[in-house]
Protein backbone atom coordinates (compact mmCIF):
# COMPACT_ATOMS: atom_id res chain seq x y z
CA UNK A 1 0.00 0.00 0.00
CA UNK A 2 1.15 3.84 -0.59
CA UNK A 3 2.74 5.10 1.73
CA UNK A 4 1.76 9.26 2.38
CA UNK A 5 3.86 11.87 3.74
CA UNK A 6 1.83 14.43 5.62
CA UNK A 7 3.73 17.51 6.10
CA UNK A 8 3.76 17.72 9.91
CA UNK A 9 6.04 18.44 13.29
CA UNK A 10 8.89 17.50 14.48
CA UNK A 11 9.53 16.00 10.28
CA UNK A 12 7.05 14.26 8.12
CA UNK A 13 4.28 11.91 9.09
CA UNK A 14 4.09 8.56 6.50
CA UNK A 15 1.37 6.40 6.75
CA UNK A 16 -0.57 3.41 4.82
CA UNK A 17 -3.72 4.17 4.65
CA UNK A 18 -5.14 0.48 5.11
CA UNK A 19 -3.77 0.05 8.21
CA UNK A 20 -5.25 3.60 9.53
CA UNK A 21 -7.86 4.66 11.53
CA UNK A 22 -9.46 8.17 12.50
CA UNK A 23 -9.78 8.59 15.84
CA UNK A 24 -12.64 11.08 16.94
CA UNK A 25 -12.60 11.28 20.71
CA UNK A 26 -15.50 12.58 23.03
CA UNK A 27 -17.41 14.87 20.69
CA UNK A 28 -19.99 14.99 22.82
CA UNK A 29 -22.75 17.50 23.54
CA UNK A 30 -21.82 17.37 27.02
CA UNK A 31 -18.71 18.70 26.19
CA UNK A 32 -19.35 20.87 23.02
CA UNK A 33 -22.93 22.13 23.46
CA UNK A 34 -24.32 25.00 26.01
CA UNK A 35 -25.53 23.50 28.90
CA UNK A 36 -23.37 20.47 28.95
CA UNK A 37 -21.19 19.39 31.96
CA UNK A 38 -17.97 21.20 30.15
CA UNK A 39 -20.29 24.38 30.43
CA UNK A 40 -21.45 23.54 33.63
CA UNK A 41 -18.15 24.09 34.90
CA UNK A 42 -17.33 27.17 33.41
CA UNK A 43 -15.80 26.75 30.14
CA UNK A 44 -16.24 28.51 26.71
CA UNK A 45 -18.03 25.97 24.77
CA UNK A 46 -17.16 27.96 21.48
CA UNK A 47 -13.10 27.24 21.87
CA UNK A 48 -13.85 23.63 21.31
CA UNK A 49 -17.09 24.16 18.93
CA UNK A 50 -14.35 25.28 16.65
CA UNK A 51 -13.16 21.67 15.39
CA UNK A 52 -16.85 20.65 14.29
CA UNK A 53 -16.07 22.28 11.21
CA UNK A 54 -12.08 21.05 10.03
CA UNK A 55 -12.96 18.20 11.34
CA UNK A 56 -16.25 16.98 9.24
CA UNK A 57 -14.07 17.57 6.60
CA UNK A 58 -11.40 14.95 7.80
CA UNK A 59 -14.30 12.36 8.45
CA UNK A 60 -15.60 12.88 5.30
CA UNK A 61 -12.72 12.59 3.06
CA UNK A 62 -11.30 9.32 5.86
CA UNK A 63 -14.18 7.52 4.77
CA UNK A 64 -14.71 8.09 1.41
CA UNK A 65 -11.01 7.12 1.36
CA UNK A 66 -12.09 4.05 3.03
CA UNK A 67 -9.90 4.92 6.25
CA UNK A 68 -11.24 2.78 9.60
CA UNK A 69 -13.47 5.59 11.49
CA UNK A 70 -13.45 4.62 15.48
CA UNK A 71 -15.08 6.93 17.32
CA UNK A 72 -15.21 7.38 21.58
CA UNK A 73 -17.32 8.86 24.57
CA UNK A 74 -16.81 9.01 28.04
CA UNK A 75 -18.89 8.33 31.01
CA UNK A 76 -20.56 5.94 32.99
CA UNK A 77 -22.95 3.16 34.13
CA UNK A 78 -26.06 4.50 35.18
CA UNK A 79 -25.39 3.26 38.89
CA UNK A 80 -21.83 4.93 38.02
CA UNK A 81 -20.32 1.93 39.41
CA UNK A 82 -17.11 2.08 37.05
CA UNK A 83 -16.69 6.08 37.98
CA UNK A 84 -14.71 6.09 41.04
CA UNK A 85 -14.82 8.02 43.90
CA UNK A 86 -12.17 10.59 43.70
CA UNK A 87 -13.23 11.25 39.95
CA UNK A 88 -17.03 11.76 41.28
CA UNK A 89 -16.12 13.81 44.57
CA UNK A 90 -12.98 15.48 44.14
CA UNK A 91 -13.43 19.57 43.20
CA UNK A 92 -16.54 20.35 44.32
CA UNK A 93 -17.87 21.08 41.24
CA UNK A 94 -21.39 22.79 41.29
CA UNK A 95 -22.81 19.55 39.15
CA UNK A 96 -21.34 16.22 39.64
CA UNK A 97 -21.07 13.16 37.18
CA UNK A 98 -24.46 11.53 37.62
CA UNK A 99 -26.61 14.85 38.52
CA UNK A 100 -29.70 15.87 36.49
CA UNK A 101 -28.53 18.98 34.12
CA UNK A 102 -30.09 20.47 30.70
CA UNK A 103 -29.31 17.46 28.89
CA UNK A 104 -29.59 14.58 30.86
CA UNK A 105 -27.53 13.02 33.62
CA UNK A 106 -23.99 14.37 33.35
CA UNK A 107 -21.66 11.78 31.66
CA UNK A 108 -24.09 9.23 31.91
CA UNK A 109 -24.82 6.35 29.34
CA UNK A 110 -27.65 6.43 27.19
CA UNK A 111 -28.61 10.33 28.44
CA UNK A 112 -28.84 13.07 25.61
CA UNK A 113 -25.47 14.87 26.61
CA UNK A 114 -23.16 11.83 26.75
CA UNK A 115 -23.92 11.27 23.00
CA UNK A 116 -21.69 12.40 20.04
CA UNK A 117 -23.08 15.61 18.19
CA UNK A 118 -25.32 15.47 15.10
CA UNK A 119 -23.03 17.21 13.25
CA UNK A 120 -20.26 14.07 13.34
CA UNK A 121 -22.81 11.48 14.20
CA UNK A 122 -21.25 7.54 13.49
CA UNK A 123 -22.13 6.00 10.59
CA UNK A 124 -23.55 2.38 10.83
CA UNK A 125 -20.42 0.30 11.40
CA UNK A 126 -18.01 2.51 12.81
CA UNK A 127 -17.44 1.66 16.45
CA UNK A 128 -18.08 3.68 19.11
CA UNK A 129 -16.02 2.98 22.18
CA UNK A 130 -17.47 4.08 25.44
CA UNK A 131 -14.72 4.98 27.97
CA UNK A 132 -14.79 5.20 31.63
CA UNK A 133 -11.34 7.73 32.02
CA UNK A 134 -9.63 10.34 29.75
CA UNK A 135 -8.08 7.52 28.29
CA UNK A 136 -9.49 5.61 24.92
CA UNK A 137 -7.57 2.43 25.97
CA UNK A 138 -7.67 1.61 29.53
CA UNK A 139 -11.14 -0.36 30.43
CA UNK A 140 -12.25 -0.76 26.98
CA UNK A 141 -11.89 -2.75 23.83
CA UNK A 142 -9.82 -0.18 21.65
CA UNK A 143 -6.80 -1.83 21.49
CA UNK A 144 -8.47 -5.39 20.49
CA UNK A 145 -10.64 -3.25 17.77
CA UNK A 146 -7.28 -2.01 15.77
CA UNK A 147 -6.10 -5.33 16.45
CA UNK A 148 -8.47 -7.14 14.56
CA UNK A 149 -8.56 -3.95 11.72
CA UNK A 150 -4.56 -4.33 11.33
CA UNK A 151 -4.29 -0.98 12.46
CA UNK A 152 -0.86 0.43 13.18
CA UNK A 153 -1.06 4.16 12.50
CA UNK A 154 -3.65 6.81 13.86
CA UNK A 155 -5.08 9.94 13.19
CA UNK A 156 -6.17 11.83 16.03
CA UNK A 157 -9.20 14.23 16.67
CA UNK A 158 -11.72 15.43 19.24
CA UNK A 159 -11.75 17.44 22.37
CA UNK A 160 -10.34 18.20 25.14
CA UNK A 161 -6.43 18.49 23.38
CA UNK A 162 -4.64 18.43 26.88
CA UNK A 163 -7.26 15.62 28.81
CA UNK A 164 -8.65 12.96 26.71
CA UNK A 165 -6.54 13.40 23.49
CA UNK A 166 -3.06 13.64 24.97
CA UNK A 167 -4.23 10.74 27.59
CA UNK A 168 -4.79 8.56 25.11
CA UNK A 169 -2.04 9.24 22.47
CA UNK A 170 0.38 8.77 25.66
CA UNK A 171 -1.37 5.10 25.99
CA UNK A 172 -1.61 4.75 21.90
CA UNK A 173 2.19 5.99 21.85
CA UNK A 174 3.10 3.15 24.56
CA UNK A 175 1.69 0.49 22.62
CA UNK A 176 3.38 1.08 19.38
CA UNK A 177 0.49 2.86 17.72
CA UNK A 178 2.07 6.40 15.31
CA UNK A 179 0.10 9.20 15.77
CA UNK A 180 -0.60 11.81 13.82
CA UNK A 181 -2.93 14.83 15.83
CA UNK A 182 -4.57 17.62 13.48
CA UNK A 183 -3.56 20.52 14.96
CA UNK A 184 -7.04 22.15 14.17
CA UNK A 185 -9.42 19.52 14.66
CA UNK A 186 -8.20 19.22 18.49
CA UNK A 187 -9.85 21.86 20.88
CA UNK A 188 -9.09 22.86 24.40
CA UNK A 189 -11.64 25.21 26.75
CA UNK A 190 -7.99 26.79 27.59
CA UNK A 191 -5.76 28.22 24.03
CA UNK A 192 -2.37 28.01 26.55
CA UNK A 193 -3.12 24.44 26.67
CA UNK A 194 -3.56 23.68 23.50
CA UNK A 195 -0.52 25.32 22.72
CA UNK A 196 1.80 23.57 25.19
CA UNK A 197 -0.09 20.29 24.54
CA UNK A 198 0.75 20.40 21.50
CA UNK A 199 4.31 21.38 21.57
CA UNK A 200 4.81 18.44 24.12
CA UNK A 201 3.44 16.21 21.75
CA UNK A 202 6.36 17.01 19.02
CA UNK A 203 8.84 17.50 21.38
CA UNK A 204 12.13 15.54 21.63
CA UNK A 205 11.53 14.32 18.54
CA UNK A 206 8.24 13.96 18.68
CA UNK A 207 8.24 12.14 22.26
CA UNK A 208 4.64 10.89 21.44
CA UNK A 209 4.08 11.64 17.82
CA UNK A 210 3.79 14.31 15.21
CA UNK A 211 1.34 17.11 14.88
CA UNK A 212 -0.11 18.74 11.57
CA UNK A 213 -2.56 20.80 10.00
CA UNK A 214 -6.11 18.79 8.77
CA UNK A 215 -5.54 20.68 5.02
CA UNK A 216 -1.86 18.84 5.07
CA UNK A 217 -3.33 15.45 6.15
CA UNK A 218 -6.20 15.60 3.40
CA UNK A 219 -3.61 16.67 1.00
CA UNK A 220 -1.33 13.92 1.57
CA UNK A 221 -4.98 11.74 1.53
CA UNK A 222 -5.91 13.24 -2.17
CA UNK A 223 -3.02 11.46 -3.36
CA UNK A 224 -3.76 8.12 -2.95
CA UNK A 225 -6.84 5.85 -4.12
CA UNK A 226 -9.81 4.31 -2.19
CA UNK A 227 -8.47 1.65 -0.28
CA UNK A 228 -10.00 -1.32 0.30
CA UNK A 229 -12.55 -2.13 2.62
CA UNK A 230 -11.07 -3.54 5.67
CA UNK A 231 -11.89 -6.90 7.08
CA UNK A 232 -13.99 -6.08 9.93
CA UNK A 233 -15.92 -8.61 11.62
CA UNK A 234 -19.89 -8.92 11.06
CA UNK A 235 -20.46 -7.92 14.44
CA UNK A 236 -19.60 -4.06 13.94
CA UNK B 1 9.85 1.69 61.85
CA UNK B 2 7.07 3.44 62.88
CA UNK B 3 4.46 1.09 61.23
CA UNK B 4 3.05 -0.08 64.30
CA UNK B 5 0.79 -2.89 65.20
CA UNK B 6 -1.88 -3.06 68.33
CA UNK B 7 0.54 -5.45 69.10
CA UNK B 8 3.57 -3.56 69.75
CA UNK B 9 2.00 -0.64 71.54
CA UNK B 10 3.08 -0.62 75.32
CA UNK B 11 0.35 -0.56 77.99
CA UNK B 12 0.31 2.94 79.04
CA UNK B 13 -1.97 2.17 81.83
CA UNK B 14 -1.52 -0.86 83.68
CA UNK B 15 -4.07 -3.04 83.39
CA UNK B 16 -7.01 -3.87 80.61
CA UNK B 17 -6.34 -3.99 76.63
CA UNK B 18 -3.37 -1.61 75.11
CA UNK B 19 -4.96 1.69 73.70
CA UNK B 20 -4.96 1.42 69.75
CA UNK B 21 -1.76 3.02 68.49
CA UNK B 22 -3.42 6.09 66.63
CA UNK B 23 -2.86 5.45 63.14
CA UNK B 24 -0.24 7.52 61.57
CA UNK B 25 -1.83 9.95 58.65
CA UNK B 26 -1.34 12.12 56.12
CA UNK B 27 -3.29 15.14 54.99
CA UNK B 28 -4.67 17.61 54.46
CA UNK B 29 -2.09 18.57 52.22
CA UNK B 30 -1.67 22.53 51.13
CA UNK B 31 -2.25 21.46 47.88
CA UNK B 32 -3.49 23.31 44.57
CA UNK B 33 -6.53 23.45 43.64
CA UNK B 34 -8.05 21.72 46.71
CA UNK B 35 -6.68 20.31 49.97
CA UNK B 36 -5.50 16.77 49.40
CA UNK B 37 -6.58 14.05 49.05
CA UNK B 38 -10.01 14.97 48.18
CA UNK B 39 -11.04 12.46 51.28
CA UNK B 40 -9.63 13.75 54.24
CA UNK B 41 -6.14 12.70 56.13
CA UNK B 42 -5.49 9.60 54.48
CA UNK B 43 -3.73 6.69 56.34
CA UNK B 44 0.40 6.06 55.57
CA UNK B 45 -0.50 2.64 54.45
CA UNK B 46 -2.65 3.44 51.50
CA UNK B 47 -0.03 5.75 50.27
CA UNK B 48 2.49 5.12 48.18
CA UNK B 49 5.21 7.17 47.01
CA UNK B 50 6.22 6.54 42.96
CA UNK B 51 9.96 7.38 41.98
CA UNK B 52 9.69 7.72 38.17
CA UNK B 53 12.81 6.95 36.11
CA UNK B 54 15.41 8.68 38.22
CA UNK B 55 18.07 6.74 35.79
CA UNK B 56 21.24 8.25 34.63
CA UNK B 57 20.34 7.41 31.18
CA UNK B 58 17.68 10.47 31.98
CA UNK B 59 19.77 13.02 34.56
CA UNK B 60 22.93 11.45 35.17
CA UNK B 61 26.15 12.59 32.77
CA UNK B 62 26.27 10.88 29.39
CA UNK B 63 22.89 9.49 29.94
CA UNK B 64 20.42 9.51 27.49
CA UNK B 65 19.00 12.97 28.09
CA UNK B 66 22.21 14.31 27.88
CA UNK B 67 23.63 12.67 24.72
CA UNK B 68 20.09 14.29 22.99
CA UNK B 69 21.85 17.55 23.85
CA UNK B 70 19.49 18.70 26.88
CA UNK B 71 21.07 20.44 29.93
CA UNK B 72 20.69 17.90 32.81
CA UNK B 73 21.11 20.58 35.59
CA UNK B 74 16.78 20.62 34.44
CA UNK B 75 15.92 17.01 35.22
CA UNK B 76 18.24 17.08 38.33
CA UNK B 77 16.82 19.52 39.82
CA UNK B 78 13.83 17.34 42.06
CA UNK B 79 17.24 15.02 43.30
CA UNK B 80 17.46 16.76 46.53
CA UNK B 81 14.13 17.46 47.60
CA UNK B 82 13.09 14.04 46.27
CA UNK B 83 16.07 12.25 48.78
CA UNK B 84 14.60 14.22 51.78
CA UNK B 85 11.27 13.04 51.31
CA UNK B 86 12.29 9.44 50.44
CA UNK B 87 14.10 9.72 54.08
CA UNK B 88 11.07 11.11 55.98
CA UNK B 89 8.10 8.54 54.25
CA UNK B 90 10.74 5.68 54.96
CA UNK B 91 10.26 6.82 58.40
CA UNK B 92 6.87 6.23 57.82
CA UNK B 93 7.01 3.49 56.58
CA UNK B 94 5.21 4.76 53.59
CA UNK B 95 5.36 1.93 50.53
CA UNK B 96 7.70 3.66 48.25
CA UNK B 97 8.08 2.26 44.69
CA UNK B 98 10.47 3.11 41.72
CA UNK B 99 10.09 2.65 38.24
CA UNK B 100 12.63 2.56 35.21
CA UNK B 101 11.93 2.93 31.79
CA UNK B 102 14.22 0.39 29.41
CA UNK B 103 13.91 -2.54 27.09
CA UNK B 104 15.66 -6.03 27.29
CA UNK B 105 18.95 -6.74 25.54
CA UNK B 106 17.36 -8.04 22.62
CA UNK B 107 14.62 -5.20 22.26
CA UNK B 108 11.76 -7.25 22.10
CA UNK B 109 9.64 -5.08 23.85
CA UNK B 110 10.70 -1.79 21.89
CA UNK B 111 8.09 -0.48 19.37
CA UNK B 112 9.31 0.36 15.99
CA UNK B 113 8.64 3.83 15.88
CA UNK B 114 10.16 4.45 19.55
CA UNK B 115 13.39 2.98 18.01
CA UNK B 116 12.72 5.04 15.12
CA UNK B 117 12.51 8.51 16.56
CA UNK B 118 14.76 7.98 19.11
CA UNK B 119 17.58 7.30 16.43
CA UNK B 120 15.91 10.36 14.34
CA UNK B 121 17.92 12.33 17.06
CA UNK B 122 21.39 10.67 17.47
CA UNK B 123 20.52 8.95 20.41
CA UNK B 124 18.95 5.85 19.06
CA UNK B 125 17.92 3.12 21.96
CA UNK B 126 20.09 0.11 22.12
CA UNK B 127 22.88 1.57 20.51
CA UNK B 128 25.81 2.28 22.71
CA UNK B 129 26.25 5.53 24.65
CA UNK B 130 28.96 6.84 27.46
CA UNK B 131 26.97 4.58 29.47
CA UNK B 132 26.70 1.48 28.08
CA UNK B 133 23.82 0.80 25.58
CA UNK B 134 21.17 3.66 25.89
CA UNK B 135 18.01 2.38 27.97
CA UNK B 136 19.18 -1.34 27.85
CA UNK B 137 18.59 -3.28 31.49
CA UNK B 138 21.35 -4.04 33.17
CA UNK B 139 23.40 -1.12 32.23
CA UNK B 140 25.29 1.44 34.00
CA UNK B 141 22.73 3.82 31.96
CA UNK B 142 19.41 2.40 33.20
CA UNK B 143 20.49 1.95 36.85
CA UNK B 144 18.50 4.64 39.06
CA UNK B 145 21.23 7.64 40.43
CA UNK B 146 22.56 6.81 43.75
CA UNK B 147 20.91 9.90 45.21
CA UNK B 148 17.55 7.94 45.71
CA UNK B 149 18.61 4.70 44.76
CA UNK B 150 16.27 1.85 45.68
CA UNK B 151 16.65 0.70 49.11
CA UNK B 152 16.78 -2.93 49.89
CA UNK B 153 13.00 -4.53 50.03
CA UNK B 154 11.60 -1.31 48.15
CA UNK B 155 9.73 -2.43 44.75
CA UNK B 156 11.49 -1.45 41.11
CA UNK B 157 9.04 -1.23 38.37
CA UNK B 158 11.02 -2.53 34.78
CA UNK B 159 8.25 0.05 32.07
CA UNK B 160 8.54 -0.52 28.40
CA UNK B 161 6.57 3.11 27.88
CA UNK B 162 6.28 6.54 28.99
CA UNK B 163 3.30 5.12 31.29
CA UNK B 164 4.30 2.67 34.60
CA UNK B 165 1.09 0.92 34.53
CA UNK B 166 1.13 -0.18 30.99
CA UNK B 167 2.77 -3.57 30.51
CA UNK B 168 3.82 -3.76 33.78
CA UNK B 169 2.62 -4.95 37.26
CA UNK B 170 2.31 -2.13 39.33
CA UNK B 171 -1.44 -1.42 39.22
CA UNK B 172 -1.60 -5.08 40.93
CA UNK B 173 1.03 -4.45 43.82
CA UNK B 174 -0.84 -1.16 44.70
CA UNK B 175 -3.93 -3.13 44.90
CA UNK B 176 -1.98 -5.86 46.42
CA UNK B 177 -0.44 -3.12 49.34
CA UNK B 178 -3.96 -1.47 49.74
CA UNK B 179 -2.51 1.78 48.07
CA UNK B 180 -5.42 4.15 47.23
CA UNK B 181 -3.14 7.10 46.96
CA UNK B 182 -0.21 8.04 45.20
CA UNK B 183 2.49 10.72 45.59
CA UNK B 184 4.24 11.34 42.54
CA UNK B 185 7.63 12.20 41.96
CA UNK B 186 10.56 11.79 38.95
CA UNK B 187 11.28 12.98 35.56
CA UNK B 188 10.34 13.46 32.99
CA UNK B 189 7.27 15.75 34.42
CA UNK B 190 5.74 16.06 31.02
CA UNK B 191 6.25 12.65 29.86
CA UNK B 192 6.91 9.93 32.20
CA UNK B 193 5.15 11.27 35.39
CA UNK B 194 2.54 12.93 33.72
CA UNK B 195 1.27 9.68 31.50
CA UNK B 196 1.94 7.29 34.61
CA UNK B 197 -0.59 10.27 36.39
CA UNK B 198 -2.92 10.20 33.75
CA UNK B 199 -3.02 6.14 33.78
CA UNK B 200 -3.45 6.34 38.05
CA UNK B 201 -6.05 8.62 37.59
CA UNK B 202 -8.59 6.56 34.95
CA UNK B 203 -7.54 3.83 37.37
CA UNK B 204 -8.87 5.60 40.42
CA UNK B 205 -6.18 6.33 42.22
CA UNK B 206 -5.84 9.95 44.17
CA UNK B 207 -2.55 11.43 42.89
CA UNK B 208 -0.53 14.48 44.28
CA UNK B 209 2.42 14.90 41.72
CA UNK B 210 5.17 17.34 43.81
CA UNK B 211 6.43 20.39 42.09
CA UNK B 212 10.00 20.50 43.46
CA UNK B 213 10.42 16.78 43.06
CA UNK B 214 9.74 16.49 39.46
CA UNK B 215 11.79 18.23 36.60
CA UNK B 216 11.28 18.44 32.19
CA UNK B 217 14.16 19.26 29.67
CA UNK B 218 11.91 21.84 28.79
CA UNK B 219 10.70 24.51 31.56
CA UNK B 220 7.72 25.54 29.83
CA UNK B 221 6.92 22.09 29.64
CA UNK B 222 7.34 21.24 32.82
CA UNK B 223 4.96 24.41 34.04
CA UNK B 224 2.10 23.51 31.69
CA UNK B 225 2.33 19.98 33.03
CA UNK B 226 1.83 21.38 36.60
CA UNK B 227 -0.92 23.55 35.71
CA UNK B 228 -2.89 21.20 33.77
CA UNK B 229 -3.34 18.94 36.62
CA UNK B 230 -4.67 21.83 38.54
CA UNK B 231 -7.63 22.82 36.04
CA UNK B 232 -11.46 21.63 36.29
CA UNK B 233 -11.14 21.14 39.65
CA UNK B 234 -8.29 19.01 39.64
CA UNK B 235 -8.65 16.58 36.53
CA UNK B 236 -5.97 14.55 37.21
CA UNK B 237 -5.46 15.05 40.84
CA UNK B 238 -3.42 17.76 42.80
CA UNK B 239 -0.28 19.90 42.68
CA UNK B 240 2.01 20.45 45.83
CA UNK B 241 5.79 20.38 47.60
CA UNK B 242 7.60 17.85 49.37
CA UNK B 243 7.71 20.68 51.87
CA UNK B 244 3.89 20.77 52.40
CA UNK B 245 4.22 16.61 52.31
CA UNK B 246 6.76 16.49 55.26
CA UNK B 247 4.28 19.48 57.19
CA UNK B 248 1.46 17.48 56.73
CA UNK B 249 2.82 14.16 58.10
CA UNK B 250 5.68 15.67 60.45
CA UNK B 251 2.95 16.06 63.68
CA UNK B 252 1.59 12.51 62.99
CA UNK B 253 5.40 11.43 63.03
CA UNK B 254 5.73 13.09 66.72
CA UNK B 255 2.40 11.51 67.88
CA UNK B 256 3.61 8.23 66.49
CA UNK B 257 6.65 8.67 68.26
CA UNK B 258 5.45 9.46 72.06
CA UNK B 259 3.13 6.41 71.38
CA UNK B 260 6.06 3.91 70.97
CA UNK B 261 7.96 5.72 74.19
CA UNK B 262 6.86 4.42 77.84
Amino acid sequence: MTAVPVDAHPYPYTFDPSRTALLVIDMQRDFLEPGGFGESLGNDVSLLRRTIGPLRAVLTACRAAGLAVIHTREGHQPDLSDCPPSKLRRGRPSRRIGDLGPKGRILVRGEEGHDIIDELAPQPGEPVVDKPGKGAFYATGLDGLLDVRGVESLIVTGVTTEVCVHTTVREANDRGYECLVLRDCVGSYFPEFQRSALDMISAQGGIFGWVAASGDFLDALRTTGTVAPHPTPASH
Amino acid sequence: MQKLAAADVPELHGTGAPPAAPPVRLGPVLARPYLWPYDGPVEIPRVALLCIDWQTDFCGPGGYVEAMGYDIGLTRAGLPATARLLEHVRALGMLVIHTREGHPPDLSDLPANKRWRSAQIGAEIGSPGPCGRILVHGEPGWQIVPEVAPAPGEVVIDKPGKGAFYATNLDLVLRTHGITHLILTGITTDVCVHTTMREANDRGYECLILSDCTGATDPANHAAALHMVTMQGGVFGCVSTSTEVIAASTAEVIAAGTAERP
